[in-house]
Order: structure tokens, then sequence, then C-alpha cells
């Protein structure tokens, strides 16, 4: 427990730590004091084809649709800002040298390395949250509250979530964010242990992501039946919290997946790490 | 070995290997290191005292061989071992981004609690306790070696590792750190182990020491008796030098090879040096400097002799 704190520690002494942090606050708010200023065109855009068949009224552009809005939009972003922290947490302490007083104290590597995953998922998990409170406290207090017009996912249509509802589904649908974003901490983790300098490791993170997302969003049978075997497909499961039904089966399949791969990534960053020559 | 060899071993090592990809680094090193020891690590650029200190401090995995430190196998109880051991490998590299007080308190909680008074302690030994709150990124390379030497001494180890402990200082900075590594050894009772490829450094420090070339031992014991043993010239600065010129030139065991400056070269046999010195006293000639000629190039050339490689 003390490894974790040390390891959180020097996390949040630096301020690398923090541009994630400044960069979600600014691009969220942002982004929500824009949608206030263009509400009206928003709305009209919104509402335009549900209109011709339904009888739509009340506070459609609320905090929980801005929320969601954010969220969809940055499911590429958060990725790069974990890769940033995620991706120096080992590596890191190569470059600077730190390395060698570190690794010659009693600890074993095991318990270093553990620590520093942790404190790795501490940070993802931090970060998530804070895109919460950010997405959603300033957007209720700039839009109010309401039902939630939701895409229904993988299919053509609308989703609408009463609002009594939509707390709880939110909290779920953080939940799960974090979770897939656990796999990309895990990513730039594993990558960090293998290298000695930091970039290596973000940008390889930031490659498998983008690949794989170009992957399987290419539109040929081959890059499809390849779909099943990346990870990212399952990375936005955090949206079927906002379906109507709640999948629960293809969410429990999606967060198994995920959580194989991050234990996977550990695994191997642990052994890897645990036998490695420090020549640095 | 003299006046050692009834100590307990401290750090043994037994056949220590590593190699990398075809090159053997280090290959089948056997040192032996007391309870007490000054011990100076010697050998070129490249020799494999780095490589041998990394091994001893966890950070290289040995090919083959092991090492025994406290009487214990370093891999199998490595966790009681290391809470007694300390070192600096290379240069000492800190958080840049915290202070030196918080950098010794996260290096130093790793191995047991560390007080604050303890952290001060350590940072007034090395002349760094006005500097505690300042982060690290603002001292000078001679003040992080001092750091390094403070965190080393921050747990009181037993046996503490340092690897070219002097090396980019300047000669100021080089004594000190000279002086606090015999304050250590002298009061503290700590073994030190520390590598260099400055003979006339470990000289002034050192009570034993070994000589490593490309990875293998050349030659390990006490430092006065390895080098009076190799060493055979001195310059001596006598008056009245003629009768230090006649003196020497009777014995035996002595050649004088020039006079410069007042000085006197002479090439001294083995094992003779303190006897002229004597001599020299004893016929009434007042001796200013009387100082070997000791060159790591020398020594090396020595201890290697009948080797093609050097």
């Amino acid at each position: 427990m003390k490894l974790f704190w040390l390891e959180i520690y020097k996390t949040f002494s630096r301020w690398r730590t923090y541009i994630g942090f400044g960069f979600i606050a600014l691009i969220v708010i942002l982004t929500e004091v824009v949608m206030k200023l263009s509400a009206g065109e928003i709305v009209n855009r919104m509402m335009r084809s549900p209109q011709k068949d339904f009888l739509i009224f009340g506070n459609v552009l609320n905090g929980w649709f801005v929320t969601a809005f954010i969220m969809n939009s940055l499911h590429f972003h958060i990725p790069f800002l974990i890769a940033l922290v995620a991706g120096d947490m080992v590596s890191g302490e190569a470059t600077s040298g730190t390395v060698r007083f570190l690794l010659i104290r009693p600890p074993s590597r095991y318990r270093i390395i553990t620590a520093k995953y942790v404190a790795t998922l501490f940070y993802t998990t931090g970060l998530v949250i804070f895109l919460g409170v950010v997405c959603i406290l300033p957007g209720l207090a700039l839009f109010g509250s309401g039902d939630l017009i939701a895409h229904h996912y993988g299919k053509f249509g609308i989703v609408f979530i009463p609002e009594a509802e939509i707390p709880i589904r939110m909290l779920f649908a953080f939940l799960a964010a974090i979770w897939s974003m656990t796999t990309v901490a895990s990513i730039a983790f594993l990558l960090s242990t293998l290298v000695e300098n930091s970039i290596g490791p973000i940008i390889g993170t930031m490659a498998v992501v983008v690949v794989f997302l170009v992957i399987g969003n290419f539109p040929f049978d081959f890059f499809w039946s390849l779909k099943p075997y990346l990870f990212t497909t399952y990375m936005v499961f955090w949206q079927r919290f906002l379906d109507d039904p709640i999948p629960w089966q293809e969410i429990v399949r999606s967060a198994t997946i995920l959580g194989l791969h991050s234990f996977g990534l550990f695994f191997i960053a642990f052994g890897a790490y645990a036998r490695k020559d420090i020549k640095s | 070995m003299k006046g050692s060899s009834r100590k307990e071993v401290v750090l043994k090592t037994n056949g220590l290997s590593k190699r990398f990809a075809k090159r053997w680094a280090v290959k089948d090193l056997n040192l032996e290191v007391h309870r007490g020891d000054v011990f100076g690590f010697l050998g070129p650029n490249g020799a494999g005292k780095s490589t041998t200190i990394r091994m001893i401090l966890t950070l290289l995995r040995p090919t083959a061989g092991s090492i025994e430190i406290f009487g214990k196998d370093l891999h199998n109880k490595r966790r009681s071992v290391l809470s007694r051991v300390c070192g600096i490998v290379e240069k000492p590299d800190f958080y840049l981004y915290l202070s030196a007080f918080k950098n010794l308190d996260i290096l130093g909680s790793m191995t047991r609690s560390i007080r604050t008074d303890e952290i001060m302690e350590a940072l007034d030994a090395v002349g760094l306790k006005s500097r505690a709150f300042e982060k690290v990124k603002t001292f000078s390379h001679g003040m992080k070696q001092r750091l390094g030497i403070a965190q080393a001494l921050l747990t009181k180890p037993e046996l503490i590792v340092l690897d070219e402990p002097t090396s980019g200082l300047d000669p100021q900075g080089m004594k000190e750190v000279r002086e606090l590594i015999k304050k250590l050894s002298m009061e503290n009772e700590m073994t030190i182990f520390l590598s260099s490829h400055l003979l006339s450094e470990v000289e002034l420090v050192a009570t034993r020491m070994a000589v490593i070339n490309h990875g293998e031992l050349m030659v390990q014991g006490d430092v006065s008796e390895l080098l009076e043993r190799e060493t055979t010239e001195y310059s001596i600065q006598a008056s009245p030098l003629d009768a230090a010129i006649k003196l020497i030139g009777d014995l035996p065991w002595a050649e004088v090879v020039s006079t410069e400056n007042g000085k006197i070269e002479v090439h001294v046999s083995p094992g003779h040096s303190s006897e002229l010195n004597r001599l020299l006293v004893t016929h009434d000639i007042d001796i200013s400097s009387f100082y070997p000629h000791r060159t790591l190039e020398d020594f090396f050339l020595k201890v290697t002799e009948g080797t093609s490689e050097i």
C-alpha cells in the first residue's frame, strides 16, 4: 500500500498528469458554452427527422443529452490522455535514471510494478470520473434536466430514456467507460515496461487504438470478420447503458473481453519487467 | 589479505558471469569484501565494473555464478539482504520535479519508515541541509552526487556500493566525497564497495582492492600490499642530494634512474620502499617528498604482465 501511495504522489507531482484534466475541462466547458449559444440551431437539427414521426416536447437539449454527446465525441481523445501518463509510468523512470534507485530497494520488482499499475488505473479512473463531473454538473446547470434522447446503438432509430432512470444509467455508463479505458491504460503500461523512453509507448498505444478502430470500421468482409477479435469493438460498450432495453448479456461479454485484455496485458508486463536487465 | 582474513565476509561473488549476446561482460568473477573494508574496484572503462555492480544490486541477472551478501544468497534472500545495502549506480538521478527532502523520503521509505529528522541528518552529513526543500532540478552535478550519498546513508546500511562516486566532480568535490567515504567507513563502520578507473582515487581511500579487465579479475588484495608489490619507481626530493644519490647507489635493491630539478627518480625492488625511507632518514638526509609513480596504466601493465591485450 505504501508503494502505491508513493507512486500516486510521484504521478500527481508532475505537470504532465494534469494535461489530461486541463484538456478535458477546457474542451468540455467550451463545447457546453458553444452548445448553449447555438441551442436553437442544435435542437432544430436534432428534431428535424424525429419530429416527422413523433410529437416531441419538453427540454430536449438538456444536461444529460450534452453529456452523452460529449462522451461520444471524446472516446478517441481520452485514450491519448491516458496513454500520456500510463505510457510514462515505467519508462519515465528509465528515462530519468531513477529506475536505478528504485529497483535496488528491498521491495521486489513484482510489488513495484503492481503498485505502478494500480496507480495507473487510479489515474485512469480519476480522469474518467473528472470527465463525468465536468460534463454533468455544468451540463445540468447550463441546460437543465429532462428525458434523454439517444441514438439507438447499431440501429437507425432513437431511444427515449425517462429522466428518473438517467442518473443510474449514466453511473453505469461511466463505470463501463472506466473499464474500457483500463484496457487502453494496460496497453500503454505494457509498452512502457518494454522500452526506455515515454514517446514510444504513447505513440504505440495510439497507433494500436487507431489501427484497430480503422480496421474495425472498414466496409469490407475481411475486416468485418476481424472485428470480434479487436478490443476496440468492445470499447464503446458504455453506450449500451443508454439503450432500451439494456442488453446485459452483450455488456457482460464486452466487459469480460476487455477485462481479459487488461489482465493479460498486465500479466505480460509483470513477467517481462521482472526479468528485464536494467542497462540504462 | 593481511589483517582482513579473519573478518566477516560481507560480499562474495562466486564465478559471477554476465553475457550480453555473444560478449562476456564479466566472466568467472570471484570477489571477497570484508566487513569494514573500503573496497576499491578498479578497471578501465568497459572492463565490467558497472555490470558487476548492477548484478550486486540486482539490476542485472547474472548469466552464471552467484552473489552472497552477509552470508545469504542474494537471489533467494533479496529483500532481507537489500534492506541492509544501498548504492549509487553510475550517476545519481533523482525525481527532478521533487525536493531533495521528498526524494529522500520516497527512496528511504521503500526500505523502512523514515523520520523527518533522519532525512535532515542525512542531508546535513553531505552539506545539503539548507537546500532540503529546493527542487533537485536546481542542483549542480556535485550536489546531486552528494544527495546520492545522502540517500545511501539514510537507511544506515551496512554495505554501500558506489559506482564511480567522484565521476564528473571538480577537485574540491572529489576531495569532499573521498573524505565522506573515509568518515563513513571509520565512524559508522560501514563497508564500502566503490568502483573507479582512477588508481590514485582508490589509493587515497581504499583498504582493499580488486582489478578487473575485460570482465576478468586480474588481482585482489590489500591496497598497500598490492601497490608495494608492483610499484618500483619513486620520486624523492632530498637534501643533501649528493649524499642521497651515493647512499641509494650503494644499495643492491635500488637504482638511481635520473636526477632532475633536485629530485631523484629511483627504481626500488618490491618491498623495500619503507626501508629506503628509513635509511635516508637515519643517514641525516632530509626528505621533503617521497612518492611513488603510479598510474592505473602502469599498474595494469604490471598486473597483467604476460597478457597480450594490455
